[in-house]
């Protein structure tokens, strides 16, 4: 009787919402459907293909690795499923069918699978294989290329893209209300703004994700757009251009809110969603990359286990010699 | 729901999932159409994104097919042949890719006096 474990404690994350995990990730793909579906609408069957190819074959890999590793079958909770989900809906919609099943590969058994499963990834997974595909074809990441034989009736240049070019000329092809509507070509559930905010609220509401992340990164993503835009307003757009253009949506309320791979404690969450907001930013602004948001939610990934030392001192303890 | 119902549901989910995918690959795979929309051309000093139908359409610049496609003998029945296919990258007879197109760009865009001409205005790094 003694000897019996009475309580197994473990890594994060902890939040007690009388839910299970399965739960959570089903209401999380459930906010995912307006973007997806006005992203299916709008690039017609081949963007079908990529969503559905995309979570089978993550489901399909994890229950793989499930039977090779003789573990228990984890397809269940639905965190693979989102996984897919949410690398379909961040890449274009005439994505090759490798690709998919590479980057799905690489997003669960090297961005999770290896690190012991779910609650255990250091990285969000599908960050992790978007960033390992970037950078080993980057072309299959070029909006303007993958997507050049479309024409939906607006501007179809990757707006990112054309201001950093071009400067804040080209901001009168991207009004933010064809912005917040989708009329903007990019990954097939990155592109339809409103969508994406209510998902993110109905989330946020229902106490599946920490508003903290989200607001603080959208919070740093405004101020320092906004100090560039002040510095040099024919060269850097606005805030709100950043933030309804490229993958900040969806970054901040699907990808940065990753139980595992961000704080538990509010000072860090705020910490963590408004550094990420200004990397991304650096990144857009100074960096190479057109969108900084996959690079800057990675090294905020690796800075989440330092940000989470910053917490309330423990009571009763004796602090003399620290 | 039972864990038997909920893992017999995943399976059936991802099975479906999995051939919905194949069917839209391989039934209607990615078509490039009969007169491009827009075309990247690749390069050192970045990429230049050519909108075809915005340079070719009535309600744009109106430019006629032969302007560019000088080879072509105007026969509706034989598609123009793209610029890459006799220019290519490293080429002397007849000149190479980068001089035929920067050739007629800028020599087109010098013309109307408003289209840009500096480098920058279409190469994007």
């Amino acid at each position: 009787m003694l000897n019996q474990k009475l309580l197994i404690g473990s890594h994060a994350p902890f939040w007690h919402d009388q839910s299970g995990i399965s739960t959570k990730n089903y209401h999380i793909m459930l906010a995912a459907i307006p973007a997806v579906l006005f992203g299916i609408y709008q690039y017609g069957i081949s963007a079908l293909g990529v969503m559905a190819l995309s979570i089978s074959c993550a489901m399909l890999w994890e229950l793989l690795m499930n039977y090779l590793m003789k573990r228990p079958i984890t397809i269940l909770d639905g965190n693979a499923a989102v996984i897919g989900l949410l690398f379909g809906m961040l890449i274009p919609a005439s994505s090759p069918w490798w690709m998919v099943l590479v980057g799905t590969f690489v997003a669960v058994v090297i961005g999770k699978i290896i690190f012991g499963g779910i609650g255990c990834n250091p990285f969000h997974p599908t960050l992790v294989a978007v960033a390992i595909l970037m950078l080993s074809w980057q072309s299959l990441f070029d909006f303007d290329e993958a997507l050049a034989n479309y024409e939906l009736g607006f501007t179809m240049i990757y707006p990112l893209g054309a201001v950093k070019a071009f400067g804040t000329s080209v901001l009168e092809y991207y009004p933010l209300t064809g912005l917040l509507m989708g009329q903007q070509s990019g990954g097939i559930g990155t592109t339809f703004g409103l969508g994406l905010i209510i998902g993110g609220i109905y989330l946020i509401l229902r106490g599946f994700i920490r508003w903290e992340i989200s607001i603080s990164f959208l919070a740093g993503i405004f101020a320092t757009a906004l100090l560039f835009n002040a510095a040099d307003p024919e060269r850097y757009a606005g805030p709100m251009f950043h933030i309804l253009t490229g993958y900040t949506l969806l970054a901040a309320f699907f990808l940065l809110t990753e139980d595992s791979s961000s704080p538990v404690n509010v000072i860090p969450m705020l910490l963590y969603g408004f550094m990420a907001g200004i990397l991304t930013i650096l990144i857009r602004n100074i960096g190479f990359f057109v969108d900084g948001v996959v690079f800057a939610v990675l090294m905020l990934n690796i800075a989440n286990p330092l940000l989470d030392k910053v917490r309330p001192k423990a009571l009763g303890k004796g602090i003399e010699y620290a | 729901m039972k864990r038997q119902t909920e893992k017999t549901l995943a399976y059936v989910i991802a099975a479906a999932l999995f051939a919905i995918g194949v069917v839209c690959y391989a039934a209607f795979p990615e078509t490039k159409p009969d007169e491009p929309v827009r075309i990247v051309f690749k390069s050192t000093a970045g990429k230049v994104l050519f909108d075809h139908k915005q340079h070719t359409g009535e309600d744009g610049y109106g430019i006629h097919c032969i302007d560019c496609h000088h080879a072509w003998d105007e026969d509706p029945d034989v598609k123009p042949v793209s610029c890459t296919e006799c220019h290519e990258v490293d080429s002397e007879d007849p000149i190479k890719r980068s001089e035929a197109l920067h050739q007629q760009c800028i020599g087109c865009h010098e013309d109307d006096g408003t289209a840009p001409t500096d480098c920058s205005q279409c190469h994007i790094l």
